[in-house]
């Protein structure tokens, strides 16, 4: 075999080789285990030593000018497949089946993580409570007018001769005096999310709802802290830029009792949205709801002396913070069971 | 409750340059909340929200009294330009000395403050222009001079008052009573009303009932046009006995919102007083009684001390001593100071809602603005949360997050639902608790199984979305006579797809809990067909969720068009066994030996799968390759982690298996 000739050839195969299947091939061919040059290296025997001598280094060359070729070659042909991969990259993908959350877990989630921050612990007490927790612990006896303002749900069992009547919980505040009772000593720092019914059914109201608790009992709790917890709570659910402000209000189970608004979320308490009146606060402000410093007497209720300790506590609901921070309003449609709000989230 | 006053009639109490706006904003920072202001006509008008607490505000006067103390705090002025209560004695009427009236009180505490005085010669003329314009801005209907003046005193005293036709009263005598049960009295809106027992009433000396005290007066003795003599009636009730009557007779009148709050019996006088001045103004009255004041407890104010020091500890931040004083003058308490402790003396319009020293924390805190109290995170405390609560919400977070995962959407049911559905699913609602005062019948029955709302939930979704898959975490309630109902939580799956579909969720979600001790088994749920339904157990045996076709005739009642696949698990029981990771095995180095057998279906798969795990010690996994008929055809994975394992090993343990299948 001519060495010449057999690197002529190779060299024009290689050259012409359009896939690297075909390179492959060619590799086995004139670099294999039985290829030509070892072929060449087998036949090398029969000839003198002089020849041998040159012979070998010339298929030794041979062999490392293949070999570069096959490699330079192996470089531009994957660099050329590779270039050559069209895909309409925006095709949709292999398809997942995309389920949800309801809106009103994804605020739990995001409520509950605020506060464990900051050290409160997440509780859960009943749904279904006597009127004692539900009310008279909170110092609201059955003949004070203020239990107007929680229009109370009454069950058909029968009644309890020391707690009362049974009743859906009109608030979560139920959880307040029964957090008092399982921890007995301060500090209590606690968080109860629960479903809450009144009867109410209209666009703004469901006879169901949710409300998320905050109960912070100790030494020296004072306003401010109250004020530091709640400012810190809306920068985080609603943003840095939020503000909240206090204002005098009345529950039986808090004294004093406040409400919060915060900055509207809309117009960022500018009551002006590009240069029209804000349509969603008209103010600046959105009321957040009810707050205030726990009751001497619901200490008592909850065994704990208030002369010793005192406390803060606030009830929020949670459809009103998801509508004030996504902009979710028809409240009625959370509890409809409809797909076609559910799949939205 | 709300109330509306005018603009210019708070300025005939207030000598002020403070805005409508600035009154607003101001007021409602530090005192009561005016929620809106309108035009009507030239007149401005606040609507301001009163809390429950705070009756004595409910009025021009008690506006102007909370006007007074906050506005000097922004540096606006604001004084008060008179005070009925220390102003308009009945003294300065100058009545005549005739008794008219003879009046009997059964007990003193259902009326604390008693006055009457009787007029003649009343004309029902048209009010004034002025009682007119601001009745109308308020929203009050205008009627004639005698009904327009007693509406026009209570907003702006705050003070209910009556109008009593003098000669319908039998005997000119009057006798308070609490109420028998079951007698009747006809209100002035002529509606009938069978008392319950324990009301405040007025009975004549006729017998008869003429007055449903401090929530509407008699039919009988009622005003007219062409009354002439009157009694003019100004009182204060006991609140308790007001609210009772309220709540049980549903009786709501503004009259009866007034006096359960408590109102102040001092501003009796002033009431009786005014209004009878304007009766005999506008409406031509004139005196012919005396004034029958009836006032066995006259008020003694109470008084509070305390440190300045007590006041700021309880709000987090000093405030001066001089300040505190400043403020509480402003608020009527006529504070004064000894040896560095306050003394405040409580004025009787505030004898309900200032007792304890928190309320004074209230009324300084208002007043110097919770806006200047800084806001400070209460110092960080450990503290534990039961390992059971935070498993609860923890693995709550889990399963909602798997099944939205698999496709499924999260649906919440209200925790009632109607006796019809109920009754579609055969359930006996006798052992159902339920809500005795519901608004609506579609939730009045408290829960016991997610799977009917579920179901429900699938026909009102499937003519919208090629399948429907559902789930819910929610609790069901079990009746415990006296004792708070048992809390079930549970979890609800719902498809309209395929049992396979339902039961590749249970699967799923029973391996994202890892846990390895539950098994499947035929079911007897009477809500599913008897022949494809399951229940998921423990390895003691304790059922804790059962899953199945429901039965069609069912589904039907309800109106679904597919079939429903539900299935129910409790919560509880389920992630009692379930742990964040799986027990830890080590992998296999050496080889793994697969060989498929088929052997008879005649036995379930579960109970296969626990045989086969039971007679061959090396099986790591065993799957199903094939239904053919009443065989089953199973691929088995043999290894062991010790030691090289062949197949000739395999194939004994197979067919040990095999010859006792």
């Amino acid at each position: 075999m001519d060495i010449l000739r057999l690197q002529k050839e190779a060299q024009k195969k290689i050259e012409e080789c359009r896939s690297l299947s075909d390179l492959g091939q060619l590799h086995t061919v004139y670099l294999g285990k039985n290829g030509e040059i070892n072929t060449l290296l087998q036949n090398i025997k029969n000839l003198s030593l002089e020849e041998k001598k040159t012979a070998g280094k010339q298929i030794n060359e041979l062999k490392q000018s293949l070999t570069l070729l096959l490699s330079d070659k192996k470089i531009s042909l994957t660099e050329k497949q590779s270039n050559d991969t069209k895909i309409d990259v925006t095709l949709p993908g292999k398809q997942f089946p995309r389920g949800t959350v309801h809106p009103i877990t994804i605020a739990i989630s995001e409520i509950s993580a605020i506060f464990e921050k900051i050290g409160f612990i997440r509780m859960s007490y009943p749904e279904v409570d006597y009127e004692y927790f539900a009310f008279e612990a909170l110092n609201m006896p059955a003949t004070h007018a203020a239990r107007d303002d929680f229009e109370t749900t009454f069950l058909s069992t029968p009644e309890n001769k020391k707690f009362g009547r049974m009743v859906l919980t009109p608030h979560t505040s139920n959880g307040q005096v029964r957090e008092m009772l399982r921890v007995k000593n301060p500090p209590i720092r606690m968080i109860n999310i629960g479903k809450c019914y009144r009867p109410n059914w209209d666009p703004t109201h469901t006879p169901m709802f949710h409300q998320f608790e905050g109960l912070c009992v100790d030494k020296d709790i004072t306003i401010a802290h109250l004020k530091g917890t709640l400012d810190y709570f809306v920068k985080e659910y609603f943003g840095a830029d939020t503000k909240i402000r206090l204002r005098p209000h009345h529950f039986q189970f808090t004294e004093p009792s406040f409400e919060v608004d915060i900055t509207c979320t809309a117009c960022k308490g500018t009551a002006v949205v590009n240069g029209n009146k804000c349509k969603i606060c008209k103010s600046g402000w959105l009321e957040l709801g009810g707050t205030g410093m726990t009751h001497p007497n619901v200490l008592r209720a909850g065994k704990i002396d208030p002369n010793i300790y005192s406390g803060w506590a606030f009830g929020f609901g949670i459809e009103r913070v998801i509508m004030m921070k996504y902009g979710i309003d028809d409240i009625r449609n959370y509890y409809s069971g409809d797909l076609r709000f559910l799949q939205l989230f | 409750m709300n109330i509306k006053i005018t603009h210019s009639w708070l300025l005939e109490y207030i000598d002020t340059d403070a805005t409508p706006n600035e009154i607003q904003k101001y007021l409602s920072l530090c005192g009561p909340s005016v929620e809106r202001i309108e035009k009507v006509d030239d007149e401005v008008v606040y609507d301001i929200e009163i809390t429950s607490n705070r009756i004595y505000s409910a009025s021009v006067f008690g506006i102007a009294l909370e006007v007074a103390a906050i506005l000097p705090m922004f540096g606006k002025k604001a004084i008060l330009k008179k005070n009925p209560t220390l102003e308009d004695k009945f003294t300065s009427l100058n009545a005549p000395s005739e008794k008219k009236l003879t009046v009997t009180i059964e007990k003193p505490e259902l009326c604390p403050r008693f006055s009457a005085i009787v007029l003649d010669n009343v004309t029902a003329n048209p009010s004034p222009e002025f009682i007119q314009k601001r009745l109308k801005a308020v929203g009050v209907k205008v009627i004639n001079s005698v009904v327009d003046i007693s509406n026009y005193l209570m907003i702006e005293l705050g003070q209910p008052s009556h109008i009593f036709n003098y000669e319908a009263i039998g005997k000119q005598t009057i006798h308070m009573r609490e109420s028998k049960k079951g007698e009747k009295v006809m209100t002035l809106d002529e509606k009938e009303i069978a008392l319950p027992g324990g009301d405040i009433v007025i009975e004549d000396g006729e017998g008869r009932l003429i007055d449903l005290c401090g929530i509407m007066g008699g039919y009988s003795s009622r005003f007219v046009e062409t009354t002439k003599r009157i009694v003019f009636f100004v009182q204060n009730y006991d609140k308790v006995h007001i609210r009772r009557t309220t709540m049980k007779t549903g009786q709501r009148t503004l009259a009866g919102t007034y006096f359960e709050k408590g109102l102040d019996s001092e501003r009796v006088e002033a009431t009786l007083t005014i209004g009878t001045k304007l009766l005999t103004q506008y409406a031509g009255a004139k005196m012919i009684s005396r004034v029958q004041d009836i006032y066995p407890v006259p008020y003694i104010p109470k008084t509070l001390s305390f440190t300045p020091n007590e006041i700021s500890k309880k709000i987090g931040v000093p405030i001066e001593k001089e300040k505190i004083i400043k403020i509480l003058a402003s608020l009527q308490f006529a504070p004064s100071e000894k040896d560095g402790t306050i003394t405040i003396s409580i004025p009787s319009f505030r004898q309900y809602d200032v007792v304890i020293l928190e309320d004074v924390v209230e009324e300084v805190a208002r007043v110097y603005g919770y806006f200047a109290i800084p806001s400070v995170l209460p110092e960080m405390k450990y503290i534990e949360q039961p390992k059971d609560a935070e498993s609860f919400f923890t693995y709550q977070e889990i399963i909602k997050s798997f099944l939205k995962h698999l496709g499924l959407h999260e649906v919440m049911n209200y925790s009632g639902c109607s006796l019809d559905l109920l009754k579609s699913f055969s359930l006996d609602e006798s052992k159902y608790i339920y809500i005795t005062n519901s608004i609506s019948e579609d939730i009045k029955y408290l829960r016991q199984s997610l799977i009917p709302s579920l179901t429900a939930n699938c026909k009102q979704n499937e003519g919208f979305a090629d399948s429907v898959r559902m789930f819910e975490v929610a609790k069901t309630y079990f009746p415990n006579g006296e004792e708070l109902p048992t809390e079930q939580f549970k979890i609800g799956l719902a498809v309209n797809t395929s049992f396979e579909d339902l039961k590749g969720i249970l699967d799923g979600l029973i391996n994202e809990l890892n846990i390895p001790s539950f098994y499947f088994e035929k079911g007897d749920n009477a809500l599913f067909s008897p022949s494809a339904q399951g229940k998921l157990s423990t390895d003691n045996g304790k059922t804790i969720g059962v899953y199945g076709l429901i039965k069609l005739q069912y589904t039907q009642k309800v109106g679904t068009k597919k079939s429903v696949f539900a299935a129910e698990l409790d919560f509880t029981a389920l992630i009692e066994n379930a742990r964040r990771m799986p027990m830890y095995k080590p992998f296999s180095q050496f080889a793994t030996i697969t060989l498929d057998v088929t052997v008879p279906h005649t036995k379930s798969f579960d109970e296969i799968k626990q045989y086969a795990f039971k007679t061959c010690r090396h099986l790591v996994s065993l799957s199903v390759k094939d239904l053919y008929k009443d065989t089953i055809t199973l691929r088995l994975v043999f290894t062991d982690v010790t030691k090289n394992y062949t197949e000739k090993e395999a194939l004994e343990e197979l067919n040990k298996f095999k010859s006792l299948s």
